[in-house]
């Protein structure tokens, strides 16, 4: 699954450098709080660093895609030490992965991107959804198989965003194929390895050393669920739409039809979206909506 | 009179002007190998690594196979020179092949103009982007295994201390480089002693297998909490801290160590400018 160095276009290196650094940066903070209250937590989460590091470095080349198929470890990770601190000892691992060619240096922040944060935090909700309804080694395992596949479907996005812009959808679908019988294999592996592992470490005790609990609050929680829950919404939804050969054409046309059929053409939105570019302008609504209903509702709950 | 110095003085200028200029660069680059002793000491570590992204990011940037390839055909001069050639071969075999996939899937999916091959067709759009993306990865490879060989870990972790890197990523990444080695052999350990009990039998089943390697691997993580607790005491014990790490204790950067960089990065700028006019 490792991208190597050459493949990904300037841009695309830079975007998932910074949706990486964010990642990274909550994850140390929440490290730093944590080694205050248990200094013995460092020494440990290094530990599952090498885990990392062992499990995902025995690759098997993948034909169709120009990428590899190993097993991630980070679901598992992730079930032990929690998503966020998972997320920084993935971009560790792979950036000592890149000394031996496995992966590269410009290509770190998309490999955490698909393995440490795709990978981690869906195999950590599955195993959170399914805990409290199945056995634990079913959870678990189902967590690994689940932040398996993530991470290949992700990485098969990157390289389709990447080298063939122009028809994503076709090329994604591609790469995806590509991985199957390389990966599907793996998959079900991660899901036995996981299961065991964990049912072991378990049964062993060693479970009470280990602090699965979220260190997040209820708001964050709470927001970034729904944040998952609409973007799972938003692409199955594109995808059935998709299949159906509406061929991505976007919602624009139904939106100045129904929504907003008196809208000016000429007005600050068009014209900001004209100047930044659609993703960007659609990023800047984003953080300017975000920013404002975080400040109002975190200071309306204090009222309250 | 010469026909490049009455008809075209700019060229004439511009050979001159490069030519000299690289010969004092090659006169001092000589003079400062020859007094370190040791050519991996040529380059500060930190000026190293700030070029190798600069030039890898470069080589991203560029939109001809040329100069992507002809580094690359550097990569392999200097890795026989050094007499590394064996493992750098090793190393970049993986992502060699990998990038000689994209050439075939890019040729066979993207473009619009058919090339004929007899038995299939390709497309010519496809085979020059997928060779372009190959030349990329051949050369950013290239550079990462020759640069690295030459780098300890240890020095690596400085260079990271140096650029501000949170103390906390360079605490993890040292404790994480002595568990990789110790994981690995503590592994092999308890693999050859489920083998010498036969675990790992013909007899045995593939699920058996698999519970026998879970059960290495759960052992090895719950045993290796134990250990990293015991190990982080005895650390403790040696006047060992979490945030021991100051950054006032590295040594600036000399003048000629920024000069050898900002030439660097010049001509890394340069190569961009001649890819570009192509």
């Amino acid at each position: 699954m490792h991208i190597s160095d050459g493949i990904l276009k300037p841009e695309w290196v830079f975007f998932w450098f910074a949706i990486t650094v964010i990642f990274v940066g909550l994850g140390i903070r929440m490290i730093n709080k944590r080694i205050k209250e248990d200094p013995v937590y460092l020494p440990r989460i290094s530990l599952l660093g090498a885990v990392v590091f062992v499990i995902s470095v025995w690759h098997i080349p993948v034909p169709v895609t120009g990428s590899s198929s190993h097993p991630v470890g980070t679901p598992m990770a992730s079930i032990i030490i929690g998503p966020f601190a998972t997320v920084v000892i993935t971009a560790i691992a792979l950036f000592f992965q890149s000394f031996v060619a496995h992966g590269g240096l410009t290509t770190i922040g998309a490999n955490t991107f698909s393995m440490g944060i795709v990978g981690a935090f869906g195999g950590y909700f599955t195993y959170r959804l399914l805990k409290k309804v199945s056995p634990l080694w079913f959870s678990a395992g189902m967590a690994g198989l689940v932040g398996s596949i993530l991470t290949y479907i992700t990485t098969a996005l990157q390289l389709a965003l990447s080298l063939n812009p122009d028809n994503v959808i076709y090329y994604w679908k591609l790469y995806s194929m590509g991985f199957i019988p390389t990966q599907l294999p793996l998959a079900f592996a991660e899901f036995a390895f996981t299961a065991y592992v964990i049912r072991y470490i378990y049964e062993t005790g060693s479970m009470d050393k280990i602090n699965t609990s979220c260190p997040l609050d209820r708001f964050t929680k709470t927001a970034l669920m729904l944040m998952f829950s609409i973007i799972s919404i938003i692409a199955i939804g594109a995808y059935i739409g998709y299949l159906d050969g509406a061929n991505m054409a976007g919602t624009d046309g139904t939106v100045e039809a129904q929504a907003a059929p008196l809208a000016s053409h000429e007005g600050i939105g068009i014209r900001l979206m004209a100047l930044l570019g659609e993703p960007l302008g659609f990023a800047m609504v984003g953080i300017t909506g975000g920013l404002f209903t975080g400040y109002f509702l975190s200071d309306l709950r204090r009222r309250n | 009179m010469p026909g490049w110095l009455s008809g075209d003085p700019l060229n004439g200028a511009i050979i001159t002007i490069t030519f000299f200029i690289s010969v004092i660069i090659g006169k001092y680059i000589r003079m400062k190998r020859t007094s370190s002793g040791s050519p991996r000491k040529f380059i500060d570590q930190r000026i190293n690594l700030f070029i190798l992204f600069f030039l890898i990011i470069s080589i991203t940037l560029m939109g001809h196979w040329y100069v992507p390839m002809g580094i690359a055909v550097l990569c392999v001069l200097i890795s026989t020179r050094a007499n590394k050639f064996g493992d750098y071969s090793r190393k970049l075999i993986f992502p060699v092949v990998l990038s000689l996939f994209i050439i075939m899937i890019q040729s066979l999916t993207y473009g619009s103009t058919r090339i004929d091959l007899g038995i299939i067709s390709v497309y010519k759009e496809g085979f020059e982007y997928g060779f372009l993306i190959f030349s990329r990865v051949f050369a950013a490879t290239s550079l990462i295994i020759l640069m690295l060989s030459t780098t300890s870990e240890t020095e690596i972790l400085d260079t990271m201390r140096w650029y501000r890197i949170p103390e906390v990523l360079i605490d993890i990444s040292s404790l994480m480089i002595r568990y990789i080695k110790a994981f690995s052999s503590e592994s092999r350990r308890m693999k050859q002693a489920q083998e010498s009990r036969c675990g790992f039998s013909r007899s045995c089943g593939s699920r058996e297998k698999m519970h026998n390697i879970a059960s290495i691997s759960g052992a090895l993580i719950a045993r290796a909490f134990a250990r990293a607790e015991h190990v982080y005491r005895a650390m403790i014990s040696r006047g060992w801290k979490h945030d021991f790490g100051s950054i006032a204790r590295y040594r600036p950067l000399n003048k000629s160590d920024v000069l050898v960089g900002f030439v660097l990065s010049a001509g890394i700028i340069v190569m961009l400018g001649i890819d570009r006019a192509l």
